[in-house]
């Protein structure tokens, strides 16, 4: 982690982080996941949610890691 | 009966020859023993704490709150996922360079040597053993009353089965071993969790999922969103059981894993294999098991019925849902190979913990306490001896108090191994972090737990004022850890040196 405080891709990549996991507190309390919607015809609320951000850390995590991380 | 027998005796056959091939090529060594010769390279590492981490709770416990409290507790499946990534993407580099650098065994020496503590390394030995040890006894009890179930036979049969598989690939093997023998053991367990799926789906609904969720819908459609039957996972819990998970980077058994690493580059490739795999893959299988296919072929009123009946509460009811839809649904061999991937589930898990608490023992306790002089021959020794000793005790207390497995591991554990994280976190990136400060918020925080969950009033937690044991416990945890450092002398220039500039450098020159 000191190693990604040292630049900016990494200071990006630990935001990105940060905002991510209080995004997920955020849709927790924004009443989607109380909707009886479901995805697909099977995939309820707290399910695709979780699927969204993990898409999203993956992401993440491959662009810093495979093309910034300094010790990659 | 013959069959089923027959079946796992050439299950437990196959585990006992890889322990013993695995005894025979190893080093003998406490390096060796107690951390694979740190040669453990990115896919070994996979299968190693993804099936470390994914026990007999996965089959049983994680659906089974699932089919009782509805979807929300899938939020401690994303906070944990998040939770390993963050292990092994941020503080797994630093942890494995300074334990290569020093030749650290142990992530309790890790610390012991950072804070210049062995008052510390007591601490956080005893803390982190009387957290683990008593889960370790809820696997082999999971796998009898499996056993009980398909057989018929008392579940003590059961539990000696696991019990004698764990002892062999753990004494026999070591840590290299226990990360071999978990690829078997994840490959029979994730066949046997979604194969048992898979054949269920497709022999009661022919319309796949959709077809399921819409039988969920008529007959409990509460259990298809938030806040779930019980009302119980409002946007509060939701968003705790998420940051409970979180701190899954803190489980000691998972933790030990980044000081077997091979090379650095695993720290690049693991968190692929944790995102794609974990969270994408694996742990979905479960959550359609418990908050799909459990609830559309058994009703919550039916199962309300079957847990009077059986004269046991409706979530220890749950907890055994997936298997007695796979024994009423699917045909008797399914049974049996679901039941060896149940103990594949349990022996993976609880062998690892095993492993990590026999460390504890010999290298913190034994060597770093009672018998500093003791040789590396002995180190190994006292490891090896030390599993007997845990498993008894984990076994006694687990018999002694037998629960919802779901609740054990959240209530009780989780917010256990978690009591040690402000001072890895702390003594990895905080110079200023002292000695006093980790043994006092170490110690408040556990003893905080412990009242917190002994002292009921009309069945509420008062002291740990109705949240989440981990939630107030780490918040005094943290406030101690940062207060107590601030008034209290700083670390050495040596340690701060040896813990902070060298493995950078380390890391910059390994190839």
């Amino acid at each position: 982690m000191k190693e990604m405080m040292g630049h900016l891709p990494g200071k990006l990549f630990l935001s990105a982080l940060g905002i991510s996991v209080i995004a997920f507190i955020a849709v927790s309390f924004s009443g989607f996941l109380e909707e009886g919607n479901l995805f697909f015809g099977w995939m309820t609320p707290p399910l695709v949610i979780g699927i969204v951000f993990v898409v999203f850390w993956l992401i993440c995590y491959m662009i810093y890691f495979f093309f910034f991380w300094p010790y990659r | 009966m013959v069959f089923t027998l027959g079946a796992l005796l050439v299950f437990g056959a196959i585990v006992i020859g890889m322990a013993a091939y695995g005894y025979r090529v190893s080093a003998k060594t406490a390096e060796d023993y107690m951390l694979g010769g740190r040669t453990i390279g990115v896919v070994v590492m996979f299968f190693f704490v993804l099936f470390a981490i994914s026990s007999a709770w996965t089959f049983y416990g994680f659906p089974g709150l699932l089919y009782t409290e509805g979807p929300g507790y899938v939020a401690f499946i994303w906070g944990s996922v998040l939770g390993f990534a963050v292990l092994y993407m941020l503080l797994g580099p630093r942890l494995w360079a300074i334990s290569r650098i020093n030749r650290y065994l142990s992530p309790v020496e890790v610390l012991a040597e950072r804070y210049e503590s062995k008052g510390l390394r007591l601490v956080l030995s005893v803390s982190i053993l009387a957290f683990v040890v008593p889960y370790i006894g809820i696997q082999p009890l999971g796998v009898g009353a499996g056993f009980q179930a398909l057989t018929g036979l008392p579940a003590i049969y059961g539990a000696i089965y696991t019990v004698v598989l764990l002892m062999a690939i753990v004494m026999l093997g070591g840590m290299r071993i226990v990360a071999w023998v978990n690829i078997f053991l994840g490959s029979v367990y994730v066949t046997a969790l979604l194969g048992s799926l898979i054949a269920v789906v497709v022999t009661v609904f022919p319309g796949g999922l959709p077809e399921a969720a819409a039988r969920v819908a008529e007959v409990s459609p509460e259990s298809l969103s938030n806040p779930g039957p019980l009302g119980n996972y409002t946007p509060v819990l939701f968003a705790g059981t998420f940051v409970v998970g979180l701190l899954a980077f803190s489980w000691p058994h998972v933790v030990i894993g980044t000081m077997t690493a091979r090379d650095k580059t695993l720290f690049k490739w693991f968190p692929l294999l944790i995102f794609v795999f974990g969270g994408l893959f694996f742990y979905i299988i479960p959550f359609v098991w418990g908050s799909l296919i459990a609830p559309a072929i058994i009703p919550p009123s039916e199962l309300a019925a079957m847990a009077a009946e059986a004269g046991v509460s409706v979530q220890e009811e749950a907890d055994r849902v997936v298997q007695t839809i796979i024994q009423r649904v699917l045909p008797e061999w399914f049974g049996v190979f679901v039941l060896m991937g149940v103990v594949a589930a349990a022996v993976s898990t609880a062998a690892v913990q095993l492993m990590t608490s026999s460390v504890i023992v010999a290298r913190d306790i034994v060597q770093g306490i009672v018998k500093p002089d003791a040789s590396d021959k002995e180190v190994a020794s006292f490891a090896r001896w030390s599993v007997a000793i845990i498993v008894i005790l984990s076994l006694g207390f687990s018999i002694w108090n037998q629960g919802a497995m779901a609740l054990y591991l959240t209530d009780v554990s989780v917010p256990g191994f978690a009591q040690w994280a402000p001072a890895l976190v702390g003594g990895l990136f905080w110079k200023r972090a002292t000695k006093q400060g980790a043994i006092a918020a170490t110690s408040a925080g556990v003893i905080y737990l412990v009242l917190g969950l002994l002292i009921t009033v009309d069945g509420s937690r008062v002291l740990l004022l109705d949240l989440h044991p981990v939630i107030p416990t780490i918040l005094v945890n943290i406030i101690v850890f940062v207060v107590v450092s601030l008034l209290t002398p700083r670390s050495s220039e040596a340690v701060i040196s040896q813990y902070f500039d060298e493995p950078d450098e380390y890391l910059k020159a390994e190839v």
